[in-house]
């Protein structure tokens, strides 16, 4: 029974060690995963700003608002953009995905600005918005929302997917390590259960098992037995 | 109204058989394999069923036929404009065509279904183009699908095919670069919200609002709407949009309510007949009681139909409505048109189309004797016979500019002459006014003692 308390230590070792790395792991992982989701959504969709803001410079000339409606109505199919907005140079909208009306919060912000900024728009949800210009923005401005929520659940399901990795590693490691535990600790019983008898009646059981191992445990054994007959000799000479 | 029927067309001969349509299928890239998967994309390929539509295309075309290619929703919720877009031409056709047709040839129409959605229109703007060899296209319905199928033409522009008298308003068809690859025959709707906005202000009502579709359809009357007011120095008191595909049945309470604390004066709808519908209800119950505006798109009768259907009192929720048309009343019989029209339509009374795909069987459709819908679709048939007599008896698509050139000053019978050009893509410039009265539209004739001021 001490033999397994021994190992106790082990293993509890073995989990402490296998919970840090998961953690370390987990934290580098969402931090990582997050920081290159957030720039891969903000770069497409700076990318998809500056494409319509290209696209749609002719359309502005030439009063073409129908076409530039049908312009931003494609691109907001796309999973991640919930919302595209065009403003004038004057900052009045001239083209918008939104139902049933434009936000507040938009309408009050700065149009003209191309900054990149997190809204959070009651209703709707929060979107981490980019802007891009028309013509340097003497033709106006272009403005694309993306959905946080969406990009949030990417993140939890790239960091699930991991989490759903370390937990098999954890299953079977722990299956591991009661077997190397079990295994390791068979000999050792072995010489405990030899040193006991030795030291009751002299006579111990499995003698030639433990005795003829060629590695630690044996040693130990031939030691024992070694002091046990030196102690009887001690005894019959007094 | 009169509950749709399968069956042939009223005095008309059965149908010559002809074989099973097999078309190619061949796909132009892995976009467009994409598109054509749509589940509206394709209605070909159809078997004739006894009781069809004679004068409606079921496979690959006839020498002694001209087959005009048509893409428009006849099915989800704006089915009723493509239905008596239909309906008007079928019944102008049939006549034509038990009569001799054009030139010794039968005018038919080859009908796939877009469900009035983009995506759905250029796959059957593609098949109509290649599979189908329609000698030209005619009667699309919509601004967001039109808009989507001018690049179409322009990519095969080595086909020289033609879009004739889409029932849309809008700028794109009528402007570069697209302009060269469509005739109009309707107002836009710059005129008719121009024309709206205009008699608005003389009467004091200078707040003007806009409620809009959310697509290129809805955008093209706002900036209509926009200009006009403009020049007279004012903007867009309020907006408030919908999705398109919205039904009667949903609530257009928030778009009610952004409207309400605009305080406008008049609102502006450029929507469809469910939508507008609700929000014309929806305004008069939350308190909203001033005029609302339609552009002929709506479909005045679908839309009459919807708001009178289901209360205790019919015109409660019509008292406000004015909508905008671009053909005149079709209870106007001292126009011979309307004359024509109405006799061909008691005649014929052209069944909704029973060939195409993604109708459901019990999702009945209630045809109108008259509308100012299926008058456009009289009148755009009417026309585009006519330009085919010109090009003779051997018509080619290379001769169709100089046809539609050659009118010039025609007497259509509607009241204005018609004529292109050039720098004359559109047929007719005149817009209508009308209001409820009973069961129907009729011409306004006072806008002040309608709608001034209190």
């Amino acid at each position: 029974m001490r033999v397994h308390k021994l190992f106790r230590k082990t293993r509890f070792s073995f989990f402490a060690l296998f919970g840090v790395i998961v953690l370390s792991v987990s934290f580098l992982s969402i931090r990582t995963v997050s920081r290159e989701l957030d720039e891969e959504y903000v770069s497409n969709s700076r990318s998809i700003a500056k494409n319509i803001a290209d696209s749609s410079v002719d359309m502005l000339l030439n009063r073409n608002l129908a076409t530039l409606q049908s312009l931003i109505d494609q691109f907001v199919e796309i999973e991640s953009i919930r919302y595209i907005y065009i403003t004038s140079d004057t900052g009045e909208f001239l083209a918008h995905t939104f139902v049933p009306g434009i936000p507040e919060e938009i309408l009050a912000s700065d149009p003209s600005s191309t900054e990149t900024v997190e809204r959070s728009l009651p209703g709707l949800g929060d979107f981490i918005e980019v802007g891009s210009p028309i013509l340097s923005g003497v033709a106006g401005n272009v403005h694309v929302g993306m959905d946080k929520e969406l990009l949030g659940l990417k993140i939890q399901r790239a960091v699930g997917q991991q989490m759903y990795l370390f937990g098999i590693i954890l299953v079977i490691g722990t299956l591991l390590s009661f077997w190397f535990v079990s295994f390791s600790a068979r000999p050792l019983a072995d010489l405990m259960a030899f040193a006991v008898n030795l030291a009751g009646d002299g006579k111990a059981t499995g003698e030639e098992d433990v005795l003829g191992r060629d590695d630690e445990v044996g040693e130990l054994a031939r030691l024992f037995t070694h002091v046990a007959d030196g102690s009887a000799r001690g005894d019959e000479g007094t | 109204m009169k509950q749709s029927k399968p069956g042939t067309t009223g005095g008309t001969p059965p149908p010559t058989p002809t074989p099973p349509t097999i078309t190619r299928r061949s796909l132009i890239g892995s976009g467009l394999a994409a598109l054509a998967a749509a589940p509206w994309a394709k209605a070909s390929g159809e078997v004739p069923r006894p009781g069809a539509a004679p004068h409606v295309r079921r496979g690959l075309p006839q020498d002694d036929e001209i087959v005009l290619g048509v893409s428009c929703a006849f099915s989800g919720p704006s089915r009723g404009l493509g239905t008596e877009l239909y309906r008007g031409s079928m019944a102008y056709f049939n006549q034509l065509n038990e009569n001799g047709g054009v030139n010794g040839r039968r005018i038919v129409m080859k009908l796939l279904d877009d469900g009035y959605q983009p995506d759905p229109c250029v796959a059957n703007t593609i098949e109509l183009m290649q599979d189908e060899r329609v000698f030209l296209l005619f009667n699309y319905v919509g601004t967001p699908t039109v808009t989507r199928a001018l690049p179409v033409l322009k990519t095969f522009r080595d086909q020289q095919m033609f879009l004739f008298f889409p029932f849309t308003g809008a700028e794109p068809q009528r402007e570069p670069p697209y302009d060269e690859f469509a005739f109009n025959l309707r107002a836009s709707y710059r005129q008719e919200t121009a024309g709206l906005v205009d008699n608005f202000v003389n009467i004091g009502r200078r707040r003007v609002a806009v409620f809009y579709q959310n697509d290129a359809y809805g955008r093209s009357g706002w900036a209509g709407v926009r200009e006009a007011l403009a020049r007279h120095g004012e903007t867009i008191a309020g907006e408030a949009t919908y999705t398109r595909g919205t039904q009667y049945s949903a609530s257009m309470r928030a778009q009610v309510e952004i409207l309400l604390d605009r305080a406008p004066d008049a609102v502006i709808c450029i929507g469809a007949y469910q939508a507008c519908g609700a929000f014309a209800r929806d305004a008069v119950d939350l308190g909203l009681h001033i005029p609302v505006a339609n552009v002929s798109f709506v479909g005045s009768e679908n839309m009459l139909q919807l708001l009178q259907g289901e209360s205790s009192d019919p015109n409660s929720h019509t008292r406000w409505l004015v909508n905008s048309q671009v053909v005149p009343s079709y209870e106007d019989t001292s126009l011979p048109a309307v004359q024509e029209y109405r006799e061909l339509m008691a005649q014929y009374d052209p069944p909704p189309p029973d060939n195409v795909e993604r109708i459901t069987p019990n999702e009945a459709y209630e045809t109108f004797p008259q509308s100012f819908v299926s008058l456009e679709g009289f009148v755009n048939a009417k026309l585009i016979a006519e330009i085919i007599r010109r090009m003779g008896s051997d018509p080619q698509r290379s001769g169709i500019e100089e046809a539609v050139f050659n009118v010039r000053n025609y007497d259509l019978g509607v009241g204005e002459r018609v004529s292109f050009g050039p720098n004359r893509r559109q047929g007719l410039q005149r817009v209508y006014y009308t209001v409820v009265e009973g069961d129907r539209f009729v011409p306004l004739t006072d806008w002040e003692a309608s709608f001034g001021m209190p």
